[in-house]
């Protein structure tokens, strides 16, 4: 009988449990342990990571400031047809609103309109002193008497791109696009249109960077593999000392070199190779920026280059070589596509890494080597436009994210090797 | 026994919290020698000085709101522009301070009500006297003049200061330039000057670079801070002569940030902020006071600059003096907290194309 019941029934533990029930509970306190393990990397990644660029995003859309100031006075601005001047009643509900207003929400607000059209900044905050002294209406003349600018249609117009709670304005702006009055999008006034130069060149730079990091890089980590050890760890010291020598020192030292005074115009100038009013503009402009980054970015191309070709075999070659193939021949076929993943992760990290570069083209960049990244340091700093900083930003992350894909679909991720 | 240790323990964590002799803020500002005369004029003469912890940034407000956005303030007391004097104040970065005991004494009234007074410092254009061995450039019309004066030109990387001179080169008054820059054609016009240098420029960000520029025959000529020129003049010897015209005042303040330490931070500023410790920090660089007071204690106590083997006149080496007013512009802060963004832009534009 016994028997017959353990055949059919579940199987039990000693202590009378099912053994499936008794397994899972002891595989869940496993995962919850592991979970456990991870969990503060995890928090990390979150806090760090995922926290701030979603905020990033979400700042890049929130045009919430004024809004929450001039609730009011959006609303029957809405009803008016954006010809001529406003009427009386939008005049005297944001005359209220802004005398009403109180802490610093004026401010932040006059920040954001700003943006829009120059000049509402001290527009608000003139007003506002003034406006204390006013009792009655009508409002609409009494406010163009305290200032012109009331006056000026441009003025009530730029209010109209600030309706709604978001905005695609500042994604916009960063590819020197606008809103008219009336949410159209239109091209930025032509003397303004800088961020669609900025992008091609930061990509221009980026792509020639990696290219010649490439075509330096591929050589000396062929090398560093193939030497035998007591010269390759010499050249390896040669790759790394710069590595960790501070990227301001290294910028500087270019500096020296490179300028028209500097340390490679006088050997030209003293070798007689050029005359002494041809010297070379080699700083302060695009060339000077790709030959610092390249230099600069060099080992993040040797690096994973190296540790790809070590692991190639040697026997792979001679075998090749032994089967007839030429040594141009037995490189191409047998040599390259073995090192293609150490190739592709050269490439992505230096190109990643260029792109969003910064301090390097402010220093030696002059007048045409700014890229993107001197743009967000500059709004990010001096206008408080945080709101285009992360539209530039976000950018930046699709693109990299677009290139990641595409890069997926043509090489395959898993075909990328650190070592 | 127990008492005893139970007594000495809270007395000394109430120690620990009660006043002490020393106070407990960080004052940052621009760094090199600029901080170095804060901190002989009125760190070290401060009776809690030895409390105060020095830090530099770069400028900008960037840091500051991401402190107070985060409730996480490290900054006490901050040396500002004064365009961000005004957007900082606006925004409630900072706090507001009681400006009764100089609001009377200064050269020009006060950005904000956030702001103490520091100092007067100017862009002004300088060359090397070996450069001109026969005529020399007198006035910013040659500085934009590269066919009387052949050779490259430093200007720096923004256009604060470059619209002004541009436009007193083009033949403005220096009283008049902002109102010709109120308008779209003035701003055409400084732009259209600033064009004829185009091709001849060198641009420099970091204030240390134009006196390089100089000194190394880069460029022969270069705008640059007074105060770093006269730095290399009075303390390195340098063969520097400034260019007093269309010289551009840009004024500095120091502020308390919101949710730092404020009442040790306004007492400290309190201190910074007087008569003589306005004065006293020309001891150690050429800048101009913004206290009227601070130049006749100057004026009194001249030779004024501390330097080893007698010290110097500092006057002719300041931006304030009637001689270089008379020529120079007071740059507009508010002006730039309107425009600076686009003029920014523009410029970026100019440069890159």
């Amino acid at each position: 009988m016994s028997q017959t019941q353990s055949s059919t029934g579940p199987i039990l533990t000693t202590d009378g449990i099912p053994l499936k029930v008794s397994l899972k509970k002891a595989e869940r306190i496993n995962k919850i342990r592991a979970f456990l393990l991870v969990s503060p990397l995890l928090i990390f990644i979150l806090v760090t990571f995922l926290v701030p660029i979603g905020d990033m995003l979400a700042r890049s859309i929130d045009d919430r400031q004024i809004n929450t100031v001039f609730p009011k006075t959006f609303e029957v601005y809405k009803k008016w047809d954006r010809k001529g001047l406003p009427s009386e009643e939008v005049y005297k509900t944001m005359f209220f609103e802004l005398k009403n207003s109180e802490g610093y929400s004026v401010g932040k607000a006059s920040t954001r309109m700003n943006y829009s059209k120059s000049g509402w900044k001290s527009l608000l905050k003139k007003s506002k002193r003034k406006f204390k002294k006013i009792e009655e209406g009508p409002y609409k003349e009494q406010m163009i008497a305290i200032d012109k600018k009331w006056a000026d249609p441009e003025y009530w117009l730029a209010l109209g791109q600030m309706v709604d709670p978001t905005t695609m304005g500042y994604y916009l702006n960063a590819v020197d696009l606008k809103y008219d009055s009336s949410k159209n999008i239109v091209q930025q006034k032509e003397n303004r249109r800088i961020y669609n130069k900025t992008w091609i060149k930061t990509f221009k730079v980026s792509i020639l960077v990696t290219l010649f990091c490439l075509l330096l890089g591929y050589p000396i980590s062929y090398l560093l593999a193939t030497l035998p050890m007591k010269y390759s760890n010499l050249l390896m010291i040669c790759v790394l000392l710069p590595f960790w020598t501070s990227l301001l020192v290294r910028t500087v030292a270019w500096m020296v070199m490179l300028q028209q005074k500097g340390v490679l115009n006088n050997l030209l100038v003293m070798s007689n190779l050029i005359a002494d009013e041809n010297r070379f503009q080699l700083m302060y402009n695009q060339t000077a920026v790709v030959i610092v980054m390249t230099q600069i970015l060099l080992p993040f191309m040797v690096l994973p280059l190296y540790s790809v070709m070590k692991t190639i075999s040697p026997t792979y070659m001679r075998a090749a070589l032994n089967l007839g193939a030429s040594p141009m021949h037995a490189f191409y076929k047998i040599y390259m596509p073995n090192s293609v993943p150490g190739v592709s992760a050269g490439c992505l990290l230096v190109f990643i890494i260029a792109i969003g570069y910064y301090i390097t083209p402010e220093l030696v960049g002059g007048k045409d080597g700014q890229m993107v990244g001197n743009w967000i340091a500059y709004h990010l700093k001096t206008t408080l436009n945080w709101g285009l900083c992360a539209a530039l930003g976000a950018i930046l992350l699709a693109m990299m994210t677009v290139l990641y894909w595409a890069y997926n679909k043509i090489v395959g991720i898993e075909n990328i090797k650190l070592g | 026994m127990r008492k005893a240790i139970k007594a000495a323990f809270f007395g000394l964590i109430s120690m620990a919290f009660v006043g002490s002799a020393i106070a407990d803020i960080t004052f940052v500002s621009w760094g090199g020698a600029y901080t170095a005369s804060q901190q002989k004029a009125y760190i070290d003469t401060w009776s809690k000085g030895s409390g105060v912890t020095v830090e530099s940034y770069n400028g900008g407000l960037g840091e500051i709101k991401a402190q107070v956005e985060a409730g996480n303030v490290t900054w006490d007391v901050v040396d500002v522009l004064p365009d961000q004097a005004i957007t900082g104040c606006d925004e409630g970065l900072f706090a507001k301070v009681d400006q009764s005991e100089f609001i009377n004494d200064m050269v020009v009234p006060p950005v904000s009500e956030c702001v103490v007074p520091q100092i007067f410092w100017a862009y002004t254009a300088f060359y090397d006297k070996a450069a001109f061995p026969g005529k020399k450039p007198k006035n910013i019309k040659d500085f934009f003049d590269v066919k009387k004066f052949p050779g490259k030109r430093g200007i720096h990387t923004w256009a604060n200061a470059l619209i002004e001179m541009a436009l007193v080169a083009d033949g403005v008054k220096a009283s008049k330039v902002y109102e010709v820059m109120g308008t779209p054609e003035g701003i055409d016009r400084a732009f259209a000057k600033l064009d004829t240098i185009k091709d001849h420029v060198v641009f420099w960000s970091a204030g240390s670079k134009p006196l390089e520029l100089v000194s190394s025959g880069e460029v022969v000529m270069s705008l640059a801070y007074n105060g770093r020129i006269g730095a290399a003049i009075l303390s390195e010897g340098k063969n520097f002569e400034y260019i007093w015209d269309a010289t551009v005042l840009e004024q500095e303040y120091l502020v308390a940030i919101k949710g730092g330490n404020e009442a040790e931070a306004l007492e400290f500023m309190a201190h910074a902020s007087s008569a003589e410790s306005n004065a006293e920090q020309a001891k150690y660089i050429p800048y101009g006071p913004m206290r009227k007071s601070s130049i006749d204690i100057i004026k009194k106590g001249e030779p004024w600059f501390i330097k080893e083997g007698g010290n110097i006149d500092i006057l002719p080496h300041m931006p304030t003096t009637p001689k270089v007013l008379k020529r120079a512009v007071i740059a507009d802060p508010e002006w730039w907290a309107d425009n600076g963004a686009e003029i920014h832009e523009r410029f970026g534009a100019w440069k890159g194309s």
